[in-house]
């Protein structure tokens, strides 16, 4: 089975990064969903809490995982730093320890009006890493003559963008 | 006739989800545990002796317990009443097939009728897993695993007793992961008492079997209610069932109907004779429902009733008899938010071979008109109608075709859903203690049941009916509602 890497492992775990699970329904008309409650299982499978039965994320998941379909996790950290994972939903548990330790959990951020409708575990199959300045590198090596003639990496130049600095 | 093979039906209907097919035939399978998958079942929560609760003496695996286990190297002795918290497909889909020990005692499997070899429950490289095909002895191997399957933990109420000493057990059961389940009169239907029970019936002979109340005292079950309620992420809904009480608020010497069943065999008679009951009909059946709706009514509170269902009504179901009018009125006025009323078989003559009782008391148009009526007070999609699928293939006054017999469900689905009505289907049973089992009827094979869960399923996605009283996890036995899961969002 694939092993996420421990630095991906930690972004997810991180309950201050940014979660974002991307689905497609029937159609192929694809779907994002911002996830709060999402951990790595001791068996590298990661979890997250759906909220709500009939919301179009849960509706995609059933039937990625009867069709065996993909889906995948985008997490983001403070810093920037940005992972995208594809993987298959493995299973969906809506009952027993596991669902309640999400479901306590989501008692405890959002009050004891909310609600949890289950719980999703995706097995990761690719992770790619989505920071900016790794997949500029990536892409300035590949493919060089891509890139804008009036970057400074090309030429001199004195122009500012966005604030920043002239590096020339 | 030749029966195609799972893989078979899976290749024929490559749009059908295979956990929902295998559930299918996990019910006309049957399953068997291995011992290592029965002591994975403890180490994990999910198993519960009741055999205290139920004071059953012990019984050997070859006699009659309802878990079937299987041992290295031969089967062994299952001294308790095991029961556990369910199984579960990936999906969450619920594993049937385990009918007896999963939370509901309602049929032991060791007598259920099965169709072909059962699957086998083992664990495989420490996982839990559904095992099929040759070759099944222990040392050559148990077959190949088909699916991962996963546990649920019994209920926390399980082995909790109310304060008058009764065992909360016996009170209520969740055969459905998230469903509180009340049988409010289990050991009796008047049908029975006729001796005109449904015919593919045990709940009644079971039900005395395992010593559960014939009528639920209300303390006990407030009690166990509350403690259930307490369960953090337990339980969404609840459904009341229990027998057929026809008679009004004047009991009357029983009829002997015998002789009728064998007129309309004979067909010398062209349908089941009315009953004529004095006073209010159904009124007894719907007095009861009522106390113990105003039972669930004090476990939630009243000021908490209006949150708790945009309609002021309690989260509750009633699988009951066919109602008058008035009747019905009550009930939705006692707080009953949904109401089902099954139908069991739509064909006219087989509806009165088949469910004789309802036949008498008072005939098909009667449980029909008592439908309808339900939807004008509780509303669409809160109303529905189960047929028990494979009963109208009974030999030898049934369908002599699948075809036939899945053109006469997918008519009464269509019917009712003209109204707002949305039929669903279970999969037949054939158990001791009912007239099917002494027949010897047999199970259709798994294309029916894939054909008729298509079939209804689009009807209800034609109509756009909700199915939320009886989905998968509120109900889990009707494969239909498992496909309807694709469209909640609509």
């Amino acid at each position: 089975m694939f092993k996420l890497p421990k630095e991906v492992a930690d972004l997810i775990n991180d309950p201050e990064s940014i979660k974002i699970v991307a689905t497609v329904d029937e159609e192929g008309n694809p779907h994002c969903a911002v996830k709060d409650f999402c951990t790595v299982l001791e068996d590298g499978n990661i979890a997250f809490g759906e909220e709500f039965e009939g919301s179009q994320t849960n509706v995609n998941l059933v039937r990625s995982i009867w069709f065996d379909k993909n889906v995948e996790l985008t997490v983001r950290g403070k810093d920037g730093t940005t992972f995208q994972i594809k993987g298959k939903p493995c299973k969906y548990v809506y009952i027993g320890e596991l669902f309640k330790r999400f479901y306590l959990a989501a008692r405890e951020k959002w009050g004891p009006d909310s609600e949890l409708a289950g719980v999703w575990v995706i097995t990761p199959q690719e992770v790619k890493n989505e920071t900016y300045e790794v997949r500029k590198k990536e892409e300035d090596e590949k493919h060089p003559f891509f890139r804008h003639l009036d970057r400074a990496s090309v030429r001199k130049t004195k122009s500012v963008f966005l604030g920043g600095k002239d590096e020339n | 006739m030749y029966e195609l093979s799972f893989e078979e039906v899976a290749k024929k209907y490559p749009d059908f989800p295979r956990t929902i097919m295998r559930k299918i035939d996990t019910a006309l399978r049957g399953i068997i545990f291995t011992e290592k998958a029965l002591e994975r079942a403890k180490e994990e929560g999910a198993f519960y002796d009741a055999s205290a609760d139920f004071a059953c003496l012990p019984t050997r695996q070859s006699e009659k317990s309802p878990l079937p286990v299987v041992a290295e190297p031969l089967p062994v002795v299952a001294e308790p009443l095991p029961v556990v918290g369910g199984v579960f497909f990936r999906d969450g889909t619920y594993v049937l097939g385990l009918e007896s020990v999963t939370r509901g005692f309602h049929s032991p499997s060791a007598t259920l009728v099965r169709s072909g070899e059962p699957y086998l429950l083992d664990l495989v490289d420490s996982k839990l897993w559904l095992l099929d095909g040759e070759p099944r002895s222990c040392t050559q191997g148990r077959g190949e695993p088909v699916e991962e399957v996963y546990f649920a933990p019994v209920p926390r109420y399980f082995g909790k007793k109310t304060s008058r000493g009764t065992p909360m057990i016996k009170m209520i059961s969740s055969r459905a992961p998230n469903r509180i389940s009340i049988n409010i009169s289990s050991g009796y239907c008047h049908f029975f008492k006729e001796k005109l029970p449904c015919k593919y019936c045990n709940v009644i002979p079971w039900s005395i079997e395992k010593g559960l109340p014939t009528l639920l005292n209300l303390e006990d079950l407030y009690e166990t209610v509350n403690e259930a309620l307490g369960e953090e992420g337990g339980f969404t809904s609840i459904h009341l069932t229990g027998g057929s009480d026809p008679r009004g608020n004047s009991p009357r010497t029983f009829a002997q109907n015998e002789n009728v069943i064998q007129r309309l065999d004979a067909q010398e008679l062209p349908i089941f004779p009315r009953a004529k009951v004095r006073g209010k009909p159904y009124e007894n059946e719907v007095n009861e429902y009522i106390k113990v709706l105003k039972t669930l009514e004090r476990c939630f509170g009243r000021e908490k009733i209006p949150a708790v269902n945009r309609n002021g009504s309690l989260p509750v179901q009633a699988i009951a008899s066919a109602f008058p009018k008035k009747q019905l009125i009550r009930l939705k006025e006692a707080g009953l938010t949904a109401y089902r009323s099954n139908l069991e078989v739509w064909d006219e003559k087989l509806f009165q071979r088949i469910c004789p009782g309802k036949a008498k008391y008072f005939g098909r148009q009667y449980w029909i008109e008592s439908i309808l009526q339900a939807v004008e007070i509780f509303g669409r999609g809160n109303v529905s109608t189960q047929l028990v699928a494979g009963a109208e293939l009974a030999k030898p006054y049934g369908f002599k075709t699948i075809d036939e017999a899945i053109a006469s469900d997918l008519e009464c689905a269509e019917f009712f859903a003209r109204h707002g009505i949305y039929t669903t289907f279970c999969i037949l049973w054939i158990d001791r203690g009912s007239v099917f089992y002494r027949e010897k009827q047999e199970l259709p094979p798994l294309e029916y049941f894939v054909r008729l869960a298509k079939g209804v399923n689009e009807i209800r996605r034609k109509y756009k009916l909700s199915s939320d009283f009886n989905d998968y996890r509120r109900d889990g036995f009707h494969p239909d509602m498992d496909l309807a899961r694709i469209d909640y969002t609509d």
